[in-house]
């Protein structure tokens, strides 16, 4: 392969460098108004009034949109396809009745930015309070139910396989909570919308992941039909899933409407923290039964989620983290009971990884806690039981083709020096008082597309320009991993030309065709195969045309280095501009095509992280000396930003194993901003080394690839918790491990 | 107030409020739109700029503090239209993913260069203690100012640069 395979720079970095590209924050349109959320303070009640009167006495500012002047029509924020009608609208742009502090109130629109801050705090609520709660246990007790209603808004119980009759097994409890998380995408959400009144056309620019889910939401909500709802994807500034459920569009969009202007709203870091989404917050029992040798019997798993204010994505997010279970392991009885809860807090919703990641979590704290019982290493424990080329998805029966997560296993403990290390720091321990080091190994796998929860299937327009040069059309929406540069290195790699000869344009409703987004981690398996067969159509029609008009055999002719070519004889050569030109000319016709993909498979995709850390107990501060990366991805389209991905998925788990966290206080606010949200900054982190295991390669993905994006953040917070457990030889169970959780738990092993 | 300094390079006079931001008057008022506000509080170093030759955020300097000094922002750096040698480090080893801290990170980049030309690994990533990447786990954004710095002392000095990058 020429292009495949090789790395390069994405299709805009040059453009970032410079600071060049423009994001939704940078757009300002003739006219255009700026918007500032009036949010609630409180976390449970009623709105009495609203009184803008204070904010329209501010010369420039041109309204103030509230629960009472606008539509009662609600929308759903996760729907992101016309067929989910089972989803409740639960949502109104402006409410009169807010469930946490944040809930939109009111939105004030004025000329500038400064000053619809400002006026939005001249905005006076009067609310009549209600019994409010924030956690599992008050939640639970129904603190916060109005009459009539039950604390658990969705319960599942999922049973596969027969429950084990073998004598001799041993039983293994573990118990895990996970804490709410922001995504932290440095560009905060944002919208720009643009009505037009006089042919009743809405367009709308946002950094998000699915242009026609949008489109779906929007269009019903105000009532529109879909052609005149246009969704723009913008450049986007990382995402993680925070960009891809819908509370800033539907707003914008009503703002845009009802006032005649263009607008733009741009949330405030402590807004994209607590009032867009946050990974909701989960605890978890699992009772597990295993034989001797450390074969996976049974597991047992009792769940809950605390969806936060409103239910989003929280009964489809419980079901599908289940399904996770049987993506890396073999596991040959499973039975999962889950509950959703909602309290007033921020809305939980999507987060990278949609589930496998606090699935690995629960699981992989399951495993630890087994091997420490059966007395086996941890990665021998897990080589034991992961799932086999050949194997198949248990909860869906689909195949997993050339999964590779025991040759992860194997490559990484070599690589790391398993062995070694653990030898090194049981004397590095014994030989010191303060410092404490050890290893861990977490697991994960996951999905490359919707399929078979869903058909999935891309559509791909193509055009090849009079100098031969190509347009092409998939609705993509690159998050700023290259999704865009995977796609125009597949084309060419089919077409044999420079990617610098493709051109690409992001989802657009009105400009490329209908998409489900990208979620599911299926950007490059789906989207990329759907390239090779939109390139691959390309080329017949070259083929087809050329013979036509040079008078040859179809049969032997072939493309090479952007031209026809005949077998038979080297001479006949045809640059494809010179194809394409002749086909207008002579033919009359357009050189372009259009192609479909169904997908119909699912391989497994896995990784299997290594961490070396050392905690000082004397502070509790935990450092990662060594980090390594197995990632089984089959073919890399673009290896080298693979790597920079997996690394930041690396760091992100490092920040969820040890530092972050968001608290919501008793009063109902929730930490709003990064002074009290720990990243993992440039100092914190070494090197994070990466191997990519790529002879696992699928049937149906672009030259065999699977998916990278989401699978490499799943065994990363594993691997970290598993080392600091190591370290200390505790079960710790609830993240994050910071340095207060550590000295805590060192005081009380000194107490018993 | 009136305020006169200098934006990378030019002379700028406008009529503004003391207590504006930088941030305001780069994004709003001269369309300099390449320096990125992640928090406005400064934790982030998305509004990363440099005002006489130190990193400071942009988010947290206001108009009254800026009469008669030198600011520098991204677009200064490539006003040529050709990315200057700290910006095609970035790109070449592969440290630009969503773009969103790259501004930032790369003003911070430059003021240490500018401070200490052969900085070590270490000292790199100390001097973006101060910016998030969420993005990457900075491996590339180290690398491309450890190469940009052996770039520039090569200019400077002709030829490969002996100091170890630690
Ligand atoms: S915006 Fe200034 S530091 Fe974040
Ligand atoms: S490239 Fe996205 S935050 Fe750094």
């Amino acid at each position: 392969m020429k292009t495949v395979g090789s790395s390069r720079p994405i299709h805009d970095a040059w453009a970032k460098a410079a600071g060049y590209t423009k994001y939704t924050g940078d757009i300002r349109l003739p006219g255009m108004v700026y918007l500032c959320l009036v949010r609630s303070t409180i976390p449970h009640g009623r709105v009495k009034a609203v009184h803008p009167e204070k904010a329209l006495a501010l010369p420039g500012v041109c309204g103030v949109l509230h629960c009472f002047n606008t539509t009662q029509r609600t929308f759903n924020r996760y729907r992101s396809r016309f067929s989910q009608d089972e989803l409740p609208n639960e949502e109104r742009a402006f409410t009169d009745y807010v469930r946490f502090v944040g809930d939109r109130v009111a939105v004030v629109a004025a000329e500038s930015q400064a000053l619809a801050e400002k006026a939005a705090r001249l905005v006076e609520v009067e609310y009549e309070e209600l019994p409010y709660s924030i956690g599992f246990d008050d939640t639970l007790e129904g603190q916060n139910c109005l009459p009539g209603e039950e604390p658990v808004r969705d319960e599942v119980i999922l049973e596969n396989g027969t429950f084990p009759q073998d004598n001799g097994m041993i039983e293994v409890d573990s118990f895990t909570e996970l804490p709410r998380l922001h995504h932290a995408a440095m560009e905060p959400n944002a919208c720009v919308a643009d009505y037009d009144p006089y042919q009743q056309q809405l367009t709308l620019y946002s950094p998000n992941q699915a242009v026609h889910g949008i489109r779906v939401v929007v269009a019903n909500y105000l009532e529109m039909p879909f052609h005149k709802v246009r969704v723009v994807k913008a450049a986007m500034g990382g995402s993680f899933g925070a960009k891809q459920e819908w509370f800033v569009e539907p707003v914008a969009a009503l703002a845009a409407k009802m006032l005649g202007r263009p607008v733009k709203l741009v949330y405030s870091r402590a807004e994209a923290m607590t009032g867009a989404i946050v990974r909701g917050a989960v605890k978890a029992c699992v009772r597990g039964l295993f034989t001797p040798e450390g074969k996976i019997k049974s597991l047992d798993m009792d769940l809950i989620l605390d969806a936060g204010a409103y239910v989003g994505n929280s009964s489809d997010y419980i079901r599908t983290l289940y399904s996770k279970l049987f993506r890396c392991y073999y596991v040959p009885h499973a039975r999962y009971h889950a509950r959703v809860i909602s309290s007033n807090t921020p809305v939980a919703g999507a987060y990278r990884g949609w589930s496998a990641p606090e699935e690995a979590l629960i699981l992989e704290r399951h495993l630890d806690a087994a091997a420490h019982k059966l007395g086996m290493d941890r990665v021998e424990l897990r080589r034991r039981n992961v799932l086999l080329p050949g194997d198949i998805d248990l909860r869906t029966g689909v195949p997993l083709e050339e999964i590779r997560i025991r040759e992860a296993l194997d490559r990484g403990r070599e690589l790391f020096r398993w062995n070694q290390l653990k030898q090194e720091d049981a004397d590095f321990n014994a030989s010191n008082e303060r410092y404490r080091r050890g290893t861990g190994v977490g697991c994960g796998g996951h999905g490359s597309t919707y399929f078979p929860r869903h058909d999935d299937f891309g559509e791909g327009w193509i055009t090849m320009n009079e100098d031969g040069t190509i347009q092409l059309k998939i609705t993509t929406h690159d998050h700023g991993c290259g999704t865009v540069t995977m796609l125009k290195m597949v084309v060419a790699e089919v077409l044999d030309i420079p990617d610098s000869d493709v051109y690409l344009a992001e989802g657009d409703t009105a400009n490329t065709p209908i998409d489900f987004g990208c979620f599911a981690s299926r950007t490059t398996f789906v989207l990329g195969r759907t390239a090779v067969e939109t390139a691959g159509a390309l080329k017949t029609v070259l083929l087809e045309r050329a013979a036509a008009i040079f008078h040859q055999p179809m049969e032997q002719l072939y493309v090479e280095g952007g031209a026809v070519r005949n077998r038979e004889n080297p001479n006949l050569v045809w640059p494809y501009a010179e194809v394409a030109r002749q086909s207008m000319l002579q033919l009359k016709r357009n050189v372009s095509a259009q192609a479909q993909f169904n997908n119909v498979t699912n391989p497994g995709v896995t990784g299997a992280h290594f961490a070396h850390v050392e905690v000082d107990t004397w502070t509790g501060y935990t450092r990662i000396l060594d980090y390594l990366a197995v990632q089984d991805i089959g073919q890399a389209i673009n290896p080298a930003m693979c790597e920079a991905q997996i690394q930041g998925a690396a760091q992100m788990g490092c920040g969820a194993a040890l530092r972050e966290e968001m608290v919501v206080q008793k009063n109902g606010q929730c930490t709003s901003s990064l002074s009290q949200y720990h990243l993992f900054l440039a100092p914190d982190l070494p090197d994070i080394q990466v191997e990519l295991i790529t002879d696992g390669r699928s049937t149906e993905g672009p030259f065999g690839a699977k998916s990278i994006g989401e699978v490499c953040y799943v065994p990363a917070a594993p691997a970290v918790c598993g080392a600091v457990n190591d370290a200390l030889g505790s079960q710790l169970g609830a993240l994050p491990f910071t340095p207060d959780c550590v000295l805590k738990y060192l005081a009380r092993e000194r107490e018993t | 107030m009136k305020l006169s300094f200098c934006v990378n390079n030019r002379p700028v006079q406008l009529e503004t409020d003391p207590d504006r931001r930088l941030l305001d008057i780069l994004r709003e008022d001269l369309s300099l739109t390449g320096t990125k506000e992640g928090c406005a509080e400064g934790e982030c170093g998305a509004c990363t700029v440099l005002l006489d030759g130190e990193a400071v955020h942009s988010c947290l300097t206001l108009a009254i503090q800026l009469g008669g000094r030198h600011v520098v922002t991204i677009e200064g750096l490539s006003e040529t239209g050709e990315l200057d040698v700290l910006q095609k480090a970035f790109v070449e080893e592969i440290a630009v993913q969503c773009g969103f801290c790259t501004t930032g990170m790369i003003m911070s980049a430059k003021a240490l260069l500018l401070k200490n030309p052969a900085p070590t690994k270490e000292e790199i990533r100390v001097a973006l203690s101060g910016n998030i990447c969420r993005c990457s786990g900075y491996v590339q954004i180290v690398r491309a100012v450890d190469r940009a710095a052996h770039e520039l002392r090569e200019v400077a000095y002709g030829k490969p640069d002996a100091k170890n990058t630690g």
